[in-house]
């Protein structure tokens, strides 16, 4: 059975698609799942750096796409913690007009028979690197932050995810943060949702552990004790089609709290 | 030129009115056409951005046009991108201050299906019908009405070439901007609570909203 392709993309820069691709391939892996992850960032490849694969890089996504090295295998590198999972990185000393989207399809279809799931890590941006990353997918994951900007951007996104057919785009909403939400200082879920109206993959809370594990080229899905980790893990459980009930944001309002919310007819 | 001193060419005279038809140029009898298309460039110069291209009726009462002048009028409006959607929508009737009723132009409606998202604009000659959301960031512009079945938060413009009786209706109306015909009104900064199905018009020189 040919594998699953999906693009992790967002629009706007930083807000964690890379960190995204990094910790949904490794849950996948961990769930004994064939994985490889695209990097399709030509120029700002990164997913290496938070993989700590980056001293590995023989070939990259250019040299498979001008045939440079002989086999697409020979430029995989695998994980150094799990060995059913690869990564294509991209070139770093190019840029996104060194690859074109029927090379992407091209790339894709030869590892499609290989491997259960391909992630391909979107660039920022709406224009030729977008239309790479996008070329072969079939399934969308959009990553987004609570704000404004990062929804706005999302949203333009999905609305080119369906010019490219790709019709139901999923949702992550990354970085969270309960106590501002509680607070009313930050957008919640049911404000983002209201305007991106796409079912929702998760939400990952806002943690230091991410940072952390992302400069030691450790995704946070392997660290037991991370918040993000556990939702990665939920989310990568969604992805397999299991029901996993969204999990409660930390510190439930307490009494004074819920009378607020009463107060404010929520 | 030659002109009776008690009749100067008041430049003011040639104006710009919103009429029931759509917006209409008044160019005066007297005078010398010449003289008020020099006015109208300057006039159509000054407000550049007020007036944003589009088809115009234009009212001349008894005056014939000669059909060079015709091409110095057309010329000068497609300057500012602009166009003469008809001529004289006063009629005859010049004693009669109400503008004549004619029945507006028969046209197809757009049914959009889903939600118009960010960076995603509409355009149609006639109605636009929006079964979702116009979300911010996205456009939608039709000569006639606009309605959405469900929240506009984006940029509307009805009667887009100046019908000024155009309506836009949604049934969460939280939009960045509204433009009904070349009037444009910004939503309030802090507009507090839902407050269900409202439509936005032109009354006066201004668009309100009421609730439907």
């Amino acid at each position: 059975m040919a594998g699953r392709v999906v693009v992790v993309t967002s629009g706007k820069g930083g807000v964690g698609k890379t960190t995204t691709v990094a910790n949904l391939g490794t849950g996948l892996a961990l769930r004994h799942k064939k994985v490889v992850m695209i990097d399709a960032d030509i120029g700002l490849r990164n997913l290496d750096v938070v993989m700590g694969l980056e001293n590995r890089i023989i070939y990259d996504l250019v040299d498979v796409a001008e045939k440079t090295c002989r086999s697409i295998n020979k430029a995989l590198i695998k994980d150094k913690r799990l060995s059913n999972l690869f990564l294509l990185p991209a070139a770093q000393t190019r840029n996104k007009d060194a690859v074109t989207p029927e090379q992407m399809i091209e790339i894709v279809e030869a590892l499609k028979d290989e491997f259960d799931y391909i992630l391909i890590d979107c660039p920022a941006g709406i224009e030729r690197g977008f239309d790479n990353a996008v070329a072969a997918a079939t399934e969308a994951i959009v990553v987004t932050t609570p704000e404004v900007s990062a929804v706005r951007d999302a949203d333009r996104i999905i609305g080119l995810l369906q010019e490219k057919e790709l019709y139901e785009p999923t949702l992550i909403l990354n970085r969270l943060r309960p106590d501002m939400v509680r607070k009313g200082d930050m957008m919640d879920v049911d404000d983002i949702n209201d305007i991106l109206a796409i079912k929702l993959l998760g939400i990952v809370p806002d943690d230091e552990e991410i940072i952390i594990s992302t400069n030691k080229g450790e995704p946070a899905v392997l660290n037991n004790h991370s918040k993000a980790g556990e939702a990665f893990r939920n989310i990568v459980r969604r992805i397999e089609g299991e029901e996993v009930p969204f999990m409660s944001m930390g510190g439930e309002p307490g009494l004074f709290g819920r009378f607020l919310k009463m107060m404010h007819g929520k | 030129m030659l002109l009776p001193a008690i009749n100067p060419l008041n430049a003011d005279e040639l104006v710009f009115k919103g009429l029931k038809q759509g917006l209409t140029l008044f160019i005066p009898e007297k005078g010398p056409f010449q003289h008020w298309l020099a006015v109208l460039d300057q006039r159509l110069d000054e407000a550049k951005t007020f007036f944003q291209g589009g088809a115009i009726l234009v009212e001349l009462g008894e005056r014939k046009l000669a059909p060079g002048e015709l091409a110095g009028l057309r010329r000068i409006l497609a300057k500012y991108r602009m166009r003469i959607k008809d001529f004289n929508p006063l009629g005859k009737k010049k004693l009669n201050p109400r503008p004549k009723e004619r029945p507006l132009l028969p046209s197809g409606a757009l049914l959009v299906k889903g939600t118009v998202r960010s960076g995603q604009r509409l355009e149609n000659e006639g109605d636009i019908v929006v079964k979702g959301d116009l979300n911010p960031g996205g456009e939608i512009v039709a000569t006639g009405d606009i309605i959405v079945l469900g929240a506009l938060r984006g940029v509307a413009h009805a009667g887009a070439g100046g019908n000024m009786q155009a309506e836009i209706i949604a049934f969460t109306l939280a939009p960045v901007q509204l433009r009904i015909a070349h009037i444009f009104s910004r939503a309030p900064e802090e507009r507090k609570g839902r407050l269900g199905p409202e439509v936005a018009y032109i009354k006066g020189e201004k668009i309100v909203v009421e609730r439907l």
